[in-house]
């Protein structure tokens, strides 16, 4: 029984996703942490010195949303406004808002956590911050 | 739509942010070919500056008041509003509103310089000697390279010439681009030295 409410309630929790691409040679990439049933979490890898745009989305834009980073001297955390209209609520009503959005900076490598708060429910955010590529250096392709 | 709201500003598109929300151009005379290569689609030099005019295209919004900020400021330094190269590598300029909300941002590399060349204010590469009849102007503007890659920014210049007599080196408000005048017959080396590397172009005065 306990298990199905936490699988309701993990059903229920906002998805996120990437609003913005990584820029050449840098990762910026969100991942879904998948559980049994539906998404556990997400992880995130971020080069340093790189940004991505995350939006918050459950039925509709994430409503109260609130993000905040354990290590903001590694992962910083920011509001961002996206401008975008996306369909909110049933289909059939038509509706439409503002995307809920929020931007997370890469600062220094490490490692931090991000929690991601609304209305609709939360949602954690593992974050690794790599180093930037040294000059010069091949890259691998494929292992 | 983005680059035809830029375009009275320069002659050439900017770089567009992530977002598609905001855009990066240099500052910039219409008509300035030279200048309006400045946009940081290019990697910035280091030890050049870039003076960047934020142009938004938001849906139902006038531009809001923007501020600016790197993401890595070891590498790119936000000064004044410009951006200053400082090493090579990349970093995020984020552009965000008055209460710290991101409207976009946009990556910037930055580059080493390997090469200097000199062009003239319309952009034609200068390749060999120039010759001036006496009283005669010519203004050149160093373009750094990295590579076969153009790279932006405006470097501090520092400008010799061999004849000071035959031909001397005015400055012209800008920190890199100087004009030559033709003073008296003779011939002159002017060089160009920014960051460590240079370029000389041979110039002859005439009657």
């Amino acid at each position: 029984m306990r298990a199905l409410v936490l699988l309701s309630l993990a059903a229920c929790s906002p998805i996120l996703m990437s609003e913005s691409p990584a820029p050449p040679g840098r990762s910026a990439r969100l991942d879904a942490v998948d559980g049994f049933w539906s998404i556990k979490s997400y992880r995130l890898e971020l080069s340093q010195g790189v940004a991505i745009a995350v939006s918050c989305y459950r039925g509709g834009p994430c409503e109260k949303l609130a993000v905040t980073s354990d290590n903001p001297a590694v992962a910083e955390v920011k509001p961002a406004s996206l401008g975008v209209l996306i369909p909110n609520g049933s289909m059939l009503a038509g509706n439409r808002a503002t995307t809920a959005a929020f931007v997370v900076v890469g600062k220094q490598p490490g490692l931090a956590r991000v929690h991601v708060r609304s209305k609709d429910g939360g949602r954690e955010l593992a974050v690794t911050v790599v180093p930037p590529p040294a000059q010069g250096a091949p890259s691998t392709v494929a292992r | 739509m983005r680059c035809l709201l830029v375009l009275p500003v320069v002659a050439g598109c900017a770089s567009a942010g992530a977002l598609h929300q905001v855009s990066l151009a240099g500052q910039c005379a219409e008509n300035d070919a030279a200048c309006a290569r400045r946009h940081p689609v290019a990697p910035l030099a280091i030890g050049t500056r870039f003076h960047p005019e934020v142009a938004a295209d938001i849906a139902g919004s006038s531009t809001p008041t923007l501020h600016l900020e790197s993401a890595a400021p070891d590498v790119l330094a936000v000064e004044d509003g410009a951006l200053v190269a400082h090493k090579p590598g990349a970093s995020a300029v984020l552009i965000s509103t008055d209460d710290g909300s991101v409207v976009d941002f946009v990556h910037v590399f930055v580059a080493p310089v390997t090469r200097v060349s000199l062009a003239r204010r319309d952009g034609e590469r200068v390749a060999g000697a120039i010759g001036l009849a006496v009283g005669e102007d010519l203004t050149l503007v160093p373009a750094l390279w990295n590579d076969a890659q153009r790279l932006g920014g405006d470097a501090d210049a520092v400008w010799t010439s061999s004849n000071e007599s035959a031909v001397s080196v005015l400055h012209d408000g800008s920190s890199d681009r100087r004009r030559l005048r033709a003073r008296a017959p003779g011939k002159s080396k002017v060089t160009v030295a920014i960051n460590g590397a240079t370029a000389t172009v041979d110039v002859e005065v005439v009657p």
